[in-house]
């Protein structure tokens, strides 16, 4: 294996982890708050794509792309809100509202899939690159856009990360997500919060949309093919963890894009399936969960 | 007792879970600058009757007024902007979340905000402990330290009425003692509260004036200069003919 080999895996390993790393933030953030998987996460992301495509594509409203991104992600956030007070806020009170959610979620990507294709039908599409052409890195060339993923991903996890931590609206998502009684008992609005954390997390799946609609083709299934392994990185990385997920996101990016490279892309899915089995036999709270008595 | 020197007024109180009323027509008082005690047998009404005041749970049938305003209607935040602050029973806090962060978002509404250095002061004075573990994660507290850091949270939500559920559930006799006089120095300030306790000589050193709640209900009202005898209250705590 060539020095040249090593850093292509490596290269589009970090391109692939980076956008799982957007994604499962994005999950893992509802879930820490809410306490519900959003299995229409996936189709927040293809809507987000379309609409981005339907506004600066020459095919439709010829726009300016960064009009498209801006409406897209307004798209993202409003479905987003849409969502929470539709069908999750009336599961509030109500025990089973993990089982609830699950099914009025994938109904959502569903009823959000089926939709686009109604819409947009079954071509594929492509949004322009934010940024045109090739980039060396590390002995591999990618196009810029997937360097601008791989450098716009940290960023924006920072951002996200230092939002929790030091502003009192991030602060107070975490307070609601740990103890709602408590967070209620210094006159938190745990409601509000709730949507604050929803939209956020919308966002966040917009703009990995139309950061991937430019890399990979457009399709109704476009965000709902990597929410599944999204969804496993939050379990992996610890339920409840932000930092767990992102390092999660990034070893299971590489590991992906290193067992295409050896077994082939058919076996890979499965043997990350297997290894974070046992993984989580050996670790059943994740990488970075704490162990919930 | 005038009606503009009532901090706190409860009248006919009604309140519960599912079908079961726990509050069967509670009503009491407390008035500016007063400490009452709030005592009587596990399960009789005493959390509820907080959680009810501070619409963790929805009354049935009563009034509640607060500085001569009526809470019917409001929400647990409007209340806490309000100033009147329920410091729950064996409250976990947030358990990821570190002392300092914990107090400083504490300090949530707005004005709370304005008031939120001063106060910071205040309960870092009188809780010297939490200074000292500032970065500490509410998880790896001890009892005391935990229960410190409720009462910490209470006084950064800027109140103007202080409602405390049993601050001494499952502490040693020198830590309810300290507790105790950090108590007592925030009454000390003028500061209306309603605490809750069951340790009945606790409770003495501390309050006013007591209500005794049985099967839901106030049963008796106690001055502190009444002369109640010890006997007597425990008596009412666990029945006239309790061994003595």
């Amino acid at each position: 294996m060539t020095a040249d080999t090593i850093s292509a895996v490596f290269v589009s390993g970090i391109v692939l982890a980076s956008v799982y790393a957007l994604m499962a933030s994005g999950l893992s953030l509802v879930w820490t708050t809410l306490g519900i998987f959003n299995f229409a996460h996936g189709a927040l992301m293809t809507l987000a794509a379309y609409v981005a495509w339907t506004v600066s594509d020459a095919a439709g409203l010829g726009l300016w792309l960064g009009a498209g991104i801006a409406v897209a992600i307004a798209a993202a956030v409003g479905a987003g809100i849409l969502m929470e007070r539709l069908i999750v806020r009336p599961f509030y009170d109500h025990r089973d509202i993990l089982l609830i959610t699950v099914m009025t979620t994938l109904a959502a990507m569903i009823f959000i899939e089926k939709g686009s294709q109604l819409v947009w039908g079954a071509r594929l599409k492509q949004l322009r690159p934010i940024v045109p052409g090739q980039v060396n890195f590390l002995g591999t060339t990618i196009s810029a856009q997937e360097t601008l993923i791989i450098v716009l991903a940290p960023v924006i996890l920072g951002l996200l990360w230092l939002f929790l931590r030091n502003s009192r609206i991030g602060r107070g998502i975490r307070a609601v997500g740990q103890n709602p009684n408590a967070a209620r008992l210094i006159g938190i609005d745990v409601s509000r919060l709730f949507i604050i954390t929803f939209a956020l997390s919308a966002a966040l799946a917009g703009l990995t949309g139309v950061l991937l609609g430019s890399v990979r083709m457009v399709t109704p299934a476009f965000g709902s093919e990597p929410l599944v392994k999204a969804l496993i990185i939050v379990i992996f990385g610890g339920l409840g963890s932000l930092g767990g997920t992102i390092l999660a996101a990034y070893l299971i990016g590489l590991l992906e894009a290193a067992l295409i490279f050896f077994i082939g892309i058919y076996w890979a899915p499965s043997m990350i399936f297997i290894l974070l089995i046992v993984v989580l036999l050996v670790r059943p709270q994740g990488l970075l969960g704490k162990v919930v008595r | 007792m005038s009606e503009a020197a009532k901090v706190l007024e409860v009248r006919d109180l009604h309140a519960g879970y599912d079908a079961y009323d726990v509050l069967r027509g509670v009503s009491l008082n407390v008035g500016s600058a007063e400490r009452v005690g709030l005592f009587g047998p596990n399960g009789h009404g005493k959390t509820t009757l907080l959680n009810t005041v501070s619409k963790v749970i929805v009354p049935r049938k009563g009034s509640i007024s607060f500085m001569g305003e009526p809470l019917a209607g409001l929400s647990s935040r409007r209340i806490v902007e309000r100033g009147l602050i329920h410091v729950p029973q064996a409250n976990t806090l947030f358990p990821d979340m570190e002392i300092m962060e914990t107090l400083e978002l504490a300090a949530f509404t707005e004005r709370a905000r304005g008031e939120r250095k001063a106060n910071l002061d205040y309960v870092l004075k009188l809780f010297p402990r939490l200074a000292e573990r500032r970065r500490q994660q509410c998880r790896t507290l001890s009892g005391g330290e935990r229960q410190m850091l409720s009462i910490g949270v209470g006084l950064m939500c800027a109140p103007r009425m202080l409602m405390l559920d049993e601050p001494t559930l499952g502490l040693s006799p020198k830590l309810k003692e300290e507790l105790a006089i950090a108590i007592a120095g925030i009454g000390a300030r003028g500061m209306p509260m309603l605490i809750v306790e069951q340790d009945i000589s606790f409770v003495l050193s501390l309050v006013d004036r007591m209500y005794f709640v049985d099967h839901g209900e106030i049963a008796r009202e106690i001055d502190r200069g009444s002369d109640v005898d010890h006997q007597e209250i425990m008596d009412m705590y666990f029945g006239e003919h309790a061994a003595p």
